[in-house]
């Protein structure tokens, strides 16, 4: 397929780790040797603004995109939706070696994204540590996408003008998803390198819906009393001030039914996107460290109550946006656990 | 360092230095000017292996109650929140380990420094910590196994 490019973005790790700097690096390297691919590197996809270059960049890819970035699948896709950048959730093969189990009864539905003619195709690099598994899956995906989007080719293998650009990013429907996607001027230009030198100020925190998932309960709009949430003119649900978020409180992950509200960077894998994929899952010291354990609607109310004590505010308790139902609470894939049994081993216990 | 005490952690030996304090949820306290220095101890860096990701909850100066969620720390083999070891102020943290947490695995004792801590309370001694250790490590290896099964 001469001419058709996939574009395969890197977004750093948030941390200074040389492991994982040292695995970007690598993968950006041989990717820019790969006549087929197109390669950025772009800061962690999480903490960057709307506005950032890299961002932009992102938002002005019209074809198929490889993402690889240091979360679950299911929160770089939705983050990046979020962002504006939306499509059809790709599935890779690149999974953790231990998966095998999870595929049978228990699997959540099989994520799909968005009603898109691109397919974005997320795949977490906490899989593997050899850069090749990365690459020979990037083939894999590349190869795919050539036969699939045959249609598309001429327009993705051509140099699409601004406007038309424009207009591929906000169709008909003004573009809005309940994300917040607003669309923006994205410039064109072929930049492998957005301000990954230039850190990051700060850290972000807040929640990325899972539209797949999320069945517009509103029971996070509800339970939040920070007016996180909001919704559309056609009422459904969105993170309209993600800034009044408070920084470390997934509380509203915990009462949504669904498990649709995703924390990227929270601890549990859960709450993190995790999908029957438990790469991160790892063992809970907490209780080690001096924490205590606690059901996830007890842990939801003393989070709120936390934050709402810190900005001045009364504690509410049970008082306010419980739940009805409160079964099923709790969505974690907490079986799979060989990862922590080879910890285990480790610890020569 | 003669006056070193060892906790045998299967056949890993955590080491429990003499020079400081110690605290039930498994941090060293060292003196340091009006305050603490505070650390993980050898146990739980073993138990923690390689530190990827340390993150701070509260802003410097704060007061804490004993038990209080201060931060979170996420590593190679496990993830987990963090507590304050009794009721006093955390004064500030270690910046360097937020750019780079390595330290915690290399000179957990040292450069590893967590924060800085100012605390009326006291603290267990060197041998009362390794009782601690020998006391809770059934319950530690089980709440382990625990997780696993």
């Amino acid at each position: 397929m001469a001419g058709h490019k996939i574009t395969v973005v890197i977004a750093q790790h948030q941390g200074k780790n040389p492991a994982k700097r040292e695995l970007e690096e690598e993968l950006a390297a041989r990717l820019l040797m790969e006549p087929d691919f197109d390669c950025s590197l772009v800061p962690h996809l999480y903490d960057m603004s709307h506005d950032h270059t890299g961002m932009l960049f992102l938002r002005s890819v019209p074809g198929d995109v490889v993402l690889l970035s240091w979360l679950y699948p299911r929160a770089a896709f939705w983050t990046l939706d979020r962002a504006g950048v939306t499509g059809k959730f790709g599935h890779t093969l690149l999974v953790p070696e231990d998966d095998d189990e999870i595929d049978s009864e228990d699997a959540p539905p099989e994520p799909t994204g968005r009603e898109s003619n691109r397919t974005i195709t997320c795949i977490d690099l906490r899989n593997e540590s050899d850069p090749e598994a990365y690459l020979d899956e990037i083939r894999r995906i590349a190869g795919e996408s050539a036969v699939e989007t045959v249609d598309l080719m001429s327009w993705i293998g051509g140099d699409p003008k601004k406007e038309q650009l424009e207009r591929y990013l906000k169709p008909a429907n003004n573009g809005s998803n309940g994300n917040g996607h607003q669309s923006v001027d994205a410039s064109a230009e072929p930049v492998q390198l957005f301000d990954v030198t230039d850190e990051m100020a700060k850290r972000r925190w807040y929640p990325v819906i899972d539209y797949d998932r999320c069945t517009n309960c509103m029971e996070c709009i509800d339970f939040c009393l920070f007016g996180v949430y909001g919704v559309d003119n056609v009422d459904t649900i969105l993170v309209e001030q993600q800034d009044n978020c408070k920084k470390g409180c997934p509380a509203c992950s915990r009462v949504c039914p669904e498990n649709a509200i995703i924390f990227p960077n929270h601890k549990t894998a859960a709450i993190a996107g995790a999908d029957g994929e438990v790469a991160g899952l790892k063992i809970d010291l907490s209780k080690l460290f001096g924490g205590e354990e606690k059901d996830p609607l007890a842990m939801a109310v003393a989070e709120r109550d936390a934050e709402l004590v810190a900005d001045g505010r009364d504690a509410v308790g049970m008082a306010v946006g419980i739940p009805k139902r409160q079964t099923e609470t709790v969505t974690a894939a907490r079986d799979e656990l060989d990862d922590l049994i080879d910890g285990l081993d480790d610890l020569d216990l | 360092m003669s006056d070193d005490l060892v906790f045998m952690m299967g056949n890993y030996e955590a080491h429990v230095p003499g020079d400081r304090r110690y605290a039930k949820n498994h941090v060293w306290l060292l003196p340091e000017g009006e305050g603490f220095r505070v650390g993980f101890t050898a146990y739980s860096v073993r138990l923690l292996q390689d530190v990827y990701f340390l993150d701070w909850t509260i802003d410097p100066g704060t007061t804490v109650r004993e038990k209080q969620e201060i931060g979170e720390v996420e590593s190679s083999k496990a993830l987990s929140t963090l507590y304050a070891p009794s009721a006093g102020t955390v004064v500030g943290f270690n910046e360097k380990l937020l750019e780079d947490p390595t330290a915690i695995n290399t000179d957990g004792y040292g450069e590893g420094w967590l924060y800085e801590f100012t605390t009326d309370e006291t603290f267990l001694s060197p041998p009362e910590y390794v009782e601690v250790l020998d006391a809770g490590w059934d319950d530690t290896q089980r709440h382990l196994k625990g997780q696993v099964n």
